[in-house]
């Protein structure tokens, strides 16, 4: 079970955040230049926790900093039993250590690589110092690949794959790492309608074969009520709701 | 006399040709770290080394000589050191031949480098941190392929200066045949000495390795970069 809070102040200036707390009205988008805060907490258990909001909520930065790729200003991560982040203690994990599987919204494939050397370029050495084969990667990389139904695509670059297919490539890419949690960021918003419905059941299909917890970010209604065990709805930087996608949903018709 | 002029420009082509390839190779190396140093870590002294690699690009290259003759000649900072403990100097050796072209090829192969390494989409290199892979590795395996384009038209650049030095190299490892004059060094000597075929054929040559670069980084560079 994923535990997290966090709390950040997102600003215009990265390089000086403004000292005074500033008033936060209905516009919080990030090229207004108004800093707001982001304070959340949440759990994520097994399944697929969905972060649900507008843009500019605060829900992809809660997911980097998940991953570490963004370091909070106070609060603490942690899964299961590893701490990943702790103000208090000084806790904080490097992204290498902290095993997350990452897809991004725009796949963020290895241009230079073809879909299998992608993925098993994510293979972790093995407990032996020797690590793994070239060939028993290999073997890993048409497994996973074949898993997401797409090993015929293994020996085409990046450029020469279809949206659909990339997200495919990204996600055996971050499931090749072994990881703890996969995190996703909006993997289908810059995929077509019709590969968008047919992904949903594959990324669905693959968290229930894999049973590693997802943490999946998006902004999308259909894609909560789809594929969501649970959801956490953010607004301007803050839980709004938390619970099951039915939940959520009978209350946003009422 | 011709014969003995032409034994001169094939000893100065074999010279230079060897200093240039191993003073390239130095650069290589040397500059791919400082360039790496430079785009991706934060210390103390990164304005500082950046100034002290580029400082040889704008100065006069006899006051890069002269600097170097300060640091590594017979009574210099560095030179003193290892004259007192080998009676060996550097100054007038093949070797510094081969330091003058270095210093002065570096600043134009860690400005490539580095703007090349820059170019490249941080996302690459998140994504492979959150794969597990140290920021060496990736830099290796991620960054450095998909900066390859600007890293070698920084490469080339810098056999061409390193093929043209003469300043410095006069300073530094002066002006003899066979052991330090190189083809610069020669024309010099060729024109001094009237000798006009020399100097021509010797001009020609550097001419014609010098627009081969040009053509080539252009090549490199014109194109789209991967990963930007």
């Amino acid at each position: 079970m994923l535990q997290a809070y966090i709390r950040k102040r997102i600003g215009t200036s990265r390089k000086q955040p403004s000292p005074e707390p500033q008033a936060r009205g209905g516009n919080n988008e990030r090229e207004s230049g108004q800093a707001f805060r982001l304070d959340v907490e949440f759990t994520a258990p097994s399944g697929v926790t969905i972060l649900f909001g507008p843009s500019g909520s605060g829900k992809t930065t809660c997911l980097r900093a998940v991953a570490g790729i963004v370091t909070p200003d106070e609060g603490r991560i942690s899964l299961d039993e590893r701490l990943y982040f702790d103000s208090a203690s000084g806790v904080n994990l490097p992204i290498q250590q902290r095993r997350v599987g990452f897809v991004f919204q725009d796949y963020v494939l290895f241009p230079h690589l073809t879909a299998e050397q992608n993925v098993a370029y994510g293979i972790r050495a093995g407990e032996n110092s020797e690590g793994q084969s070239k060939a028993a990667k290999r073997e890993r990389a048409r497994e996973l690949l074949s898993l997401l139904g797409i090993e015929y695509a293994a020996r085409q670059y990046p450029r020469e794959l279809s949206g659909g297919e990339s997200q495919r490539v990204a996600l055996a890419r971050a499931l090749a790492s072994d990881p703890a949690i996969v995190l996703l960021d909006e993997p289908l918003s810059a995929v077509d309608a019709k590969t968008r419905a047919r992904l949903l059941v594959e990324i669905r299909a693959t968290q229930r074969r894999t049973g590693i917890p997802f943490l999946y970010v998006t902004h999308n209604v259909a894609e909560v009520v789809e594929i969501g065990d649970q959801v956490i709805v953010l607004n301007e930087g803050r839980v709004i709701e938390q619970g099951s996608p039915r939940e959520i949903t009978l209350v946003r018709e009422e | 006399m011709r014969a003995f002029g032409d034994s001169m420009i094939w000893s100065a082509f074999k010279l230079s040709l060897l200093v240039t390839l191993v003073a390239t190779c130095v650069v290589v190396l040397l500059g791919t770290s400082f360039a790496f140093l430079l785009a991706k870590r934060k210390f103390r002294g990164r304005e500082l080394l950046d100034a002290v690699v580029t400082l040889p690009l704008v100065l006069p290259p006899t006051v890069t000589g002269y600097y170097l003759i300060v640091l590594l000649g017979r009574r210099g900072v560095i030179g003193s050191f290892i004259y007192e403990r080998t009676g060996w100097t550097v100054t007038f050796t093949w070797w510094a031949a081969v330091i003058a072209a270095t210093v002065m090829a570096l600043p134009l192969m860690v400005k490539s480098a580095r703007a090349a390494i820059e170019s490249v989409n941080p996302q690459y290199e998140v994504a492979s941190y959150t794969l597990g892979k140290s920021e060496l590795e990736t830099f290796f395996r991620i960054t450095l392929p998909l900066a390859s384009r600007g890293v070698f038209a920084g490469v080339v650049l810098s056999f061409a200066r390193a093929l043209g030095e003469f300043g410095a190299t006069l300073m530094l490892a002066g002006n003899i045949p066979g052991k330090t004059q190189t083809m610069p060094l020669a024309i010099y000597e060729a024109v001094v000495a009237g000798e006009g075929r020399q100097a021509q054929i010797l001009a020609l040559v550097l001419t014609a390795v010098s627009v081969t670069a040009i053509y080539l980084t252009n090549k490199l560079t014109g194109g789209r970069t991967q990963g930007m």
